[in-house]
């Protein structure tokens, strides 16, 4: 036993030595991250304002100016250009210089004074859905408004009563509706899978490509031993990002911490259990460093799509929608989100981290097994 | 009972068969040498040995065990020195030692005291502090065969040691592993090279995965029956075009400005009277390794065949 943890202690030292003495993957570990997360952070953000626009007004009237001036007033449609025809700002749209065109009806000023319905025109580029249903909701509830105020006055002048129902809602948790505040957990996320599996699984492949796995073996050394030194500093250094990414995540993107650390720690841990183990897994299936690499991609994009950080779950096809309870990411994501900006407790959250221990475990203990069986 | 056995070993990587029923045993203080051309089977054979593979058939033992065996003690008990680079580049020479020292369980006052006999003998010691991988060839060969003397293992297995080492660090690397043979180790040592296998107690000879010959090396060269001569005088162009081909030359090769030739056992008077018009003869030469290994790859092709 206290041989073990000798060995235990050479093979971290080793790691660790290595691994500091190695600048770029210094880099790797500590720079990448907090850069990733900051640019994440502030890119992978699902607001959309300024959509480029095209005003095609037909009715050259007062009321017309009046109403495309108020529209664009909030900025989140832009105009960049106006033309005298649906089909010269089409070919605006063609040409991908403006994702909306607006076309005001002629007779649009005469027809609203008449108590005559009006209809103003949107045209959009559907290849960026989201931008799209922007503009469009835009202008609809522009008019929408517009409208309502109409319909208001004529009420009120002919002494009558408008029956209406209003909504009113509140936002819990995340008040701004800042896409960063729920992005940063799922970042952080993501950033812990790919430190720990791809960093752990080339670092194992590493010693199959140089050769150096053929001395370790034949010292007395177990393979329990050996994997667990190799890991152990990868975990450390992924709960040392984790931190960071934390504050980082606190102070810059006001991203709040709502749960307990004892929850996220414990969560944290059971997910290295998987991404380490799914690592190990990656390296008995690599001869070398790049099929490690690139092995450790082709798990980190699917897990990423399918875990429900960047698109909600519910809105992956139906047969799809099971196969993401495979992920540890998911699980993990809807920790650190529930915990971080709920504060979700431990009953809460109890399946998530059920699931990722018994994952971890089963990852692992078959990573193992199968890296053993892959050093004869 | 021997340090090292084979017995009928097997290998196959695939379809092709690497070894191919090698016995072989190597006692206590006995410097074996496996000798044979690249591809001829000896790192597999090695590789068994070191519990690295599994035999396909036949079985290998480690001072009588099994060195794939869960629970072994063989591995503490044996040394390897890989042909390709097995040290760690990024960490120094004395980091190097000091991790395998770790992993071989050695308590700080033996490490120390091994630490500084090995590197006095290897000649390392102003270099502890260089990076292995800015080593040069012969230091780092060094390096990787203290490795694995560190623990003193009673069986050593050394892969082409010697490979891309200059001549001086080739006989400082002889020397350590003599120095460790006399007080006992038994060591198997494979090398392309017939000169090296001059160095070795006992020599097994192995071509395409088969031992083809095993001896003492003078009692292995004194038994050739083909006799190995010089061919003295003549005309280089015509000499080749004769001895080309000719079915009782086994192999023709220049050595300084004659040729030597090993030929089939009794051809001597023939290939004798063909030289005559050409104005050249043939001179007796003590046979050495690689005549020795031509000869006995050309016997095993001619038993093969008939």
């Amino acid at each position: 036993m206290r041989q073990s943890l000798a060995m235990l202690a050479a093979v971290v030292q080793k790691e660790v030595r290595q691994t500091m003495r190695d600048r770029r993957m210094m880099a790797l570990l500590v720079m990448a991250p907090l850069i990733q997360l900051i640019i994440f952070g502030f890119a992978v953000s699902f607001e959309v304002d300024e959509v480029p626009a095209v005003i095609v007004d037909l009715d050259q009237s007062h009321q017309s100016r009046t109403d495309l001036q108020r529209l664009l007033a909030d900025r989140t449609l832009v105009a960049v250009a106006e033309r005298p025809s649906v089909p010269e700002a089409e070919r605006l749209l063609e040409r991908g210089e403006a994702a909306v065109v607006i076309v005001v009806p002629r007779g649009f000023e005469r027809d609203l004074a008449r108590g005559r319905p009006a209809t103003v025109q949107t045209i959009v580029d559907g290849g960026d859905p989201n931008r799209a249903g922007v503009a469009t909701s835009a202008v609809t509830s522009y008019f929408a408004a517009e409208s309502e105020a109409r319909v208001r006055a004529r009420v009120r002048r002919a002494n009558a009563r408008l029956p209406e129902v209003r909504t009113s809602s509140r936002v819990l948790f995340n008040p701004t509706l800042d896409t960063s505040v729920y992005m940063v957990p799922g970042v952080m996320a993501m950033l812990l899978l790919l430190i720990t599996t791809i960093v752990s699984s080339m670092g194992l492949a590493r010693e199959r490509e140089v050769g150096t796995l053929e001395q370790i073996l034949v010292t007395p050394v177990s393979s329990g031993v050996l994997i667990v030194g190799k890991m152990l500093p990868f975990a450390v250094v992924g709960l040392i990002d984790f931190g960071i990414a934390l504050v980082v995540g606190s102070v810059v993107f006001d991203m709040p911490l709502r749960g307990s650390l004892t929850l996220l720690a414990v969560g944290t841990l059971f997910y290295l259990m998987t991404t380490l183990g799914v690592g190990l897994l990656i390296a008995t299936l690599s001869r070398s460093q790049q099929q490690a690499f690139l092995g450790g991609f082709l798990f980190l994009l699917p897990a990423a799509l399918l875990s429900g950080i960047m698109t909600p779950i519910r809105s992956m096809p139906e047969w799809l929608q099971p196969w993401t309870l495979i992920n540890p990411l998911r699980h993990y994501q809807e920790i650190l989100r529930g915990s971080l900006l709920r504060g979700a407790s431990f009953e809460e959250l109890h399946v998530q981290l059920i699931t990722l221990a018994v994952m971890g475990a089963l990852v692992l203990s078959f990573a193992s097994f199968r890296f053993r069986r892959s050093l004869r | 009972m021997s340090a090292l056995t084979a017995t009928s070993l097997v290998r196959r990587y695939g379809a092709v068969e690497a070894v191919r029923g090698v016995d072989l045993a190597v006692e206590p203080g006995e410097l074996h040498g496996l000798v044979g051309p690249d591809g001829a089977g000896k790192t597999t054979t090695i590789g068994c040995l070191a519990g690295l593979m599994h035999p396909d058939a036949g079985e290998v033992r480690v001072l009588g065990e099994d060195p794939m065996a869960r629970g072994s003690s063989a591995r503490e008990h044996l040394g390897l020195m890989p042909q390709e680079y097995s040290l760690y580049g990024d960490l120094t020479v004395g980091e190097n030692l000091h991790f395998f020292g770790q992993l071989f369980g050695l308590d700080r006052a033996t490490y120390r005291a091994r630490v500084e006999r090995l590197l006095g003998i290897t000649r390392l010691a102003p270099f502890a502090d260089r990076r292995a991988d800015a080593l040069s060839g012969g230091m780092y060969k060094k390096l990787a065969l203290s490795c694995a003397l560190l623990h003193e293992p009673e069986a050593l297995l050394l892969d082409e040691p010697t490979n891309g080492v200059d001549p001086v660090s080739r006989r400082e690397l002889w020397e350590l592993i003599y120095a460790f043979v006399d007080d006992g180790m038994a060591v198997l040592v494979s090398t392309p090279t017939m000169d090296e296998a001059a160095r070795c107690h006992l020599v097994s000879l192995m071509h395409e995965g088969r031992i083809v010959a095993q001896g003492a090396p003078g009692a292995l060269t004194d038994a050739l029956e083909n006799p190995v001569c010089e061919v003295v005088g003549g005309e280089r162009g015509a000499l080749h075009e004769l001895l080309e081909g000719h079915e009782a030359v086994v192999a023709a090769s220049p050595a300084g400005a004659r040729l030597r030739v090993v030929l089939t056992p009794g051809a001597e008077p023939r290939i004798a009277a063909d030289l005559a018009p050409l104005g050249a003869e043939l001179r007796r030469v003590p046979p050495d390794f690689e005549d020795l290994f031509l000869a006995t790859v050309w016997r095993a092709g001619h038993d093969e065949a008939a």
